[in-house]
């Protein structure tokens, strides 16, 4: 029983090792510290310097703060992990040295997804300092840091899924933009969701993406959404451990 | 036995990739799988790997079956794929480490400071993979299926793509692999390098192994003189199993331009491929 659970917990370790390695040789790379950081400072810049004083929000700043925060949560663990995932079968190939490896689905499954859970929340500590230099708050208790993880969690294991699926890195370009990016826009990131016409919050409400910022602006208050995502993280680590374990060539 | 294959076969869509076939590898034995492009090599190797599941048929290795349990099976094996499949990102050394881990190899240091001494790479070290040849990418790839300590290693074509001089390095280096006791299946198109390497050779023709033996036997049974003739307009290569058949054939015709020599594995594969 020992040796299984050290073994688990090693076929985790190797994954999760291998996928930070990845990530630190790329991420001095000038267009990888732009797209993760760089965007959504600008994004909190523009926003926040630029319509916070006319947006009828008591500090918006903060509220500004935590959605964007939530929004970079989602896009670095999701592209990170699904491209990682993708260039790995599509074009270097080496995604295979890992699918040949003795370690178990779920180990594979929980090494890619604590390696999106440290890549995204990387992003996320640089946009609270931002934050915290720009406006001068640092909104997050121990709740919305909890939730961003579980968001990234989340998010993570929806990327080894697509990551496993698409054919192309086109297909990667053009999902994205339809599933990522309305979400980053609706999910209640720049303005309260109380602001959509109620039929469009009906859809929005359906994007884990709003349940996030409700947690973190909201904490415990957020019981449903607490609830929501953690299944939705849980039946999706179910999935995505299933589609590695029935993984082809 | 090492490996042992029974009646596997695999379909995509209406097309038949691997159908029916049978062979077993033993231990320290070097079996190559011939057969030209789209033959079933390379969806045999991913079966064998357990990269792709047959529809019919068994794989056992060392007497278990390797889809019953696919992560025990692949501590005993490892792959050299076709393609270069290394993180270019990554240095050799964090490469073969990576590698080590996922293969539940807590202290390789010392083995892989060995390896790189003994693939001849040691130099490249501290280069990022990306930056090397193609014939040090390939021992780099061969160094990762050294170091799982894998006792059955599937090379898929390994010396595709290199030049004549590396390709003997690789030959050695295969040959040394062999050595060890451990076994391997190799796919080629050089037809020479499977005479030289492999104890027994299989070639595939659509999916099927329509001969199976040593490359001596195979050489044999399909005639081990080999006529070229020339000038007829077409050159071309004809086989005969004894030298009064073939002197027989010089009388009655009369060509102006031929040559005789031992047959060779390749004008095997080619007579097969005319007459199937």
């Amino acid at each position: 029983m020992t040796d299984i659970l050290l073994n688990r917990f090693w076929g985790t370790y190797a994954v999760f090792y291998r996928e930070i390695l990845l990530y630190k040789k790329k991420v001095m790379r000038l267009g990888f510290v732009f797209y993760s950081i760089s965007t959504p400072i600008l994004y909190l810049m523009a926003f926040g310097l630029g319509l916070g004083s006319r947006i009828s929000i008591p500090d918006y700043g903060a509220f500004l703060v935590q959605g964007i925060a939530c929004m970079s949560s989602m896009t670095n663990s999701f592209n990170m992990v699904s491209i990682s995932v993708s260039m790995g079968r599509l074009q270097s190939g080496a995604f295979q040295t890992v699918m040949t490896s003795p370690v178990s689905a779920a180990s594979v499954m929980r090494g890619l997804v604590l390696s999106g859970i440290i890549r995204s929340m990387v992003s996320v500590i640089s946009i609270m300092l931002a934050g915290a230099l720009i406006f001068h708050t640092l909104p997050f208790d121990m709740m919305a840091l909890m939730a961003l993880v579980l968001n990234a969690a989340f998010f993570s294991c929806a990327g080894v899924m697509f990551g496993l699926v698409i054919n192309d890195m086109e297909h990667h370009a053009v999902l994205t933009n339809f599933i990522i990016m309305p979400m980053s826009f609706f999910s209640g990131t720049f303005y309260p969701l109380n602001f959509l016409p109620d039929w469009l919050r009906g859809i929005v409400y359906l994007m884990p993406l709003s349940h996030t910022t409700t947690i973190v602006r909201h904490g415990s208050e957020a019981l449903l959404s607490w609830i929501l995502l953690i299944i939705l993280t849980l039946v999706c680590f179910y999935a995505g451990s299933k589609m590695l374990e029935k993984y082809g060539e | 036995m090492m490996l042992k294959v029974d009646n596997l076969s695999k379909s995509f869509g209406r097309l038949k990739a691997v159908d029916d076939i049978s062979f077993d590898i033993k231990k320290g034995e070097i079996f190559g799988l011939l057969g030209e492009n789209g033959a079933g090599k390379t969806t045999t190797i991913k079966m064998l790997a357990t990269l792709l599941r047959p529809d019919n048929g068994s794989i056992a290795l060392n007497g278990e079956d390797v889809w019953r349990n696919r992560y025990l099976a692949r501590q005993n094996m490892a792959i050299v794929s076709q393609e270069m499949n290394l993180e270019y990102e990554l240095t050799v050394y964090e490469a073969l480490h990576t590698y080590c881990l996922l293969r539940n190899k807590r202290n390789a240091k010392k083995e892989i400071e060995n390896m790189l001494e003994r693939l001849n790479i040691a130099d490249k070290r501290n280069e990022r993979t990306g930056a090397l040849s193609g014939g040090q990418k390939r021992r780099v790839m061969t160094a990762r299926a050294l170091l799982s300590g894998a006792g059955m290693i599937f090379m898929d074509e390994p010396t595709i793509g290199l030049d004549p001089m590396i390709r003997r390095e690789m030959w050695d280096i295969i040959n040394s692999i062999k050595a060890e006791g451990r076994s391997i299946l190799l796919t080629t198109h050089y037809t020479d390098e499977a005479e030289y390497l492999c104890g027994r050779v299989a070639i595939m023709e659509k999916g099927r192994i329509i001969h199976m033996n040593t490359p001596d036997s195979l050489i044999n049974q399909a005639g081990t003189y080999a006529l070229d003739i020339n000038g007829t307009g077409q050159a071309k290569t004809m086989l005969f199993s004894d030298s009064l058949l073939l002197n027989d054939y010089l009388s009655v015709h009369n060509f102006e331009e031929y040559r005789v020599r031992r047959t060779k594995l390749e004008d095997v594969l080619i007579s097969y491929g005319k007459s199937a």
